[in-house]
C-alpha cells in the first residue's frame, strides 16, 4: 500500500456515510427529509447511518417540532469536519502518488 | 482500492456537495407569474404610450402625446419600479411557500446572500445607468440596457443556482444587443425578454426541477 493510505477513515468507507458528511460539510445543516431526498435513501437506512456517525461524534442532531411534525436537523461537528477533510486529503495524496509512479 | 475508485469517490463527493448547496429555493411557477406580470405591464405601457386618449385620466392632456413629458416619464418609472418590487416580492413569497412545502427552513444563509449580491450588483449598476440616461433625456436605449444588465445579472449568478440559468441570461443579452440597433420596437423587445422568455423558462424550470409530473 502507498503511504498516506492509513489516513483513510474507516467510518467513511460507506458511500452513504460519505454522502451524509458531504452534504453537512457543504451546508450549515440539513434536516432528515432533505438528506433522505438528496441521497435517495429509506428512513431506516438513513437513520442507522446517521446514528453511527453521531456515535462517532462527527455529526449532532437537534430534534424539534415544526407545527405538530417532529423535525430532526443534522449538523457536522468540528471533529466531523476535520475527519472529513483528512479523509479527502488522504484520497488526494493517494492520487498524487499514483501520478508520480 | 483502485485509482479509478478513488477518482469516482471524489467525484461523488463533489457532486453531492454541489447538488446540496445549490440555491434551489426559487419556485418555477413564480418565474411564470413574473413573466405574466411583465407581459401585462408592457401591454399597459403600450397602451399608455401608444394610445393615451383611451385612458380616462389622461384625456385632454396634450402633453402626454410626447414620450418625454415629465408626466409620462413619471408614470413609466412608477410602472417599472412597481413591477420590479412586485416581481421580487412574488419570487420571495413563493420561495418561502416552496420551502414550507418541502419541510425546509427558508433562511438567508451565506449562499443565498452571495447569490443575491451577485444578482443585484449588475442590476443596480444597470438601474443607475438607466436613471442617468433618463434624467439626461436619452430614452432610446432604456429597454436594451435593462435587458443587457438583467442578462448579465443572470449569467453572473449561475454558479449559485442551476447553471442552466445562464441560457436565459444569454438570451436576454442577445435581445438587448438587437434592441440597441433597432428603434421603435423597445416595448416589443421588452415584452419578449421579460415576458415571454420568463414564461418559457418558468415552464421548463417547473417541469425539469420542480418534479411536476
Amino acid at each position: 500500500m502507498i503511504a498516506g493510505f492509513e489516513h483513510l477513515n474507516k467510518a467513511f468507507e460507506s458511500k452513504i456515510r460519505l454522502g451524509i458528511m458531504s452534504v453537512l460539510v457543504a451546508n450549515e445543516s440539513a434536516d432528515f427529509t432533505a438528506l433522505k431526498t438528496l441521497l435517495q435513501l429509506t428512513d431506516g437506512n438513513l437513520a442507522s447511518h446517521t446514528r453511527s456517525l453521531e456515535d462517532l461524534g462527527y455529526i449532532r442532531c437537534e430534534k424539534s417540532f415544526v407545527g405538530r411534525k417532529p423535525n430532526t436537523r443534522f449538523y457536522a461537528t468540528e471533529a466531523g469536519r476535520a475527519a472529513f477533510a483528512d479523509h479527502i486529503a488522504a484520497l488526494e495524496s493517494f492520487l498524487k502518488n499514483q501520478k508520480e509512479v | 482500492m483502485e485509482k479509478k475508485d478513488v477518482i469516482q469517490t471524489l467525484d461523488d463527493i463533489r457532486d453531492m456537495m454541489a447538488k446540496s448547496s445549490r440555491f434551489q429555493a426559487v419556485s418555477g411557477v413564480s418565474i411564470i407569474v413574473v413573466g405574466v406580470y411583465a407581459c401585462i405591464a408592457s401591454i399597459f405601457g403600450y397602451w399608455v404610450i401608444g394610445a393615451p386618449d383611451t385612458l380616462p385620466f389622461l384625456s385632454g392632456r396634450q402633453d402626454v402625446f410626447q414620450l418625454n413629458t415629465p408626466y409620462r416619464i413619471r408614470l413609466a418609472c412608477l410602472l417599472a419600479v412597481g413591477l420590479f418590487v412586485l416581481s421580487l416580492a412574488t419570487v420571495i413569497l413563493m420561495a418561502y411557500a416552496k420551502a414550507r412545502r418541502h419541510n425546509l427552513r427558508f433562511v438567508a444563509d451565506k449562499r443565498m446572500l452571495q447569490m443575491a449580491f451577485n444578482f443585484l450588483l449588475p442590476l443596480a449598476v444597470g438601474g443607475v445607468l438607466c436613471l442617468a440616461l433618463i434624467l439626461q433625456g436619452h430614452y432610446g436605449l432604456t429597454s436594451s440596457i435593462m435587458l443587457l444588465f438583467y442578462g448579465l445579472a443572470l449569467v453572473n449568478c449561475q454558479h449559485y443556482t442551476y447553471p442552466v440559468l445562464r441560457f436565459l441570461g444569454y438570451a436576454e443579452i442577445m435581445l438587448g444587443i438587437i434592441d440597441c440597433f433597432s428603434i421603435h420596437y423597445a416595448l416589443l423587445f421588452w415584452f419578449i425578454g421579460f415576458g415571454l422568455l420568463h414564461i418559457l423558462f418558468g415552464i421548463f424550470y417547473t417541469i425539469k426541477y420542480d418534479n411536476v409530473k
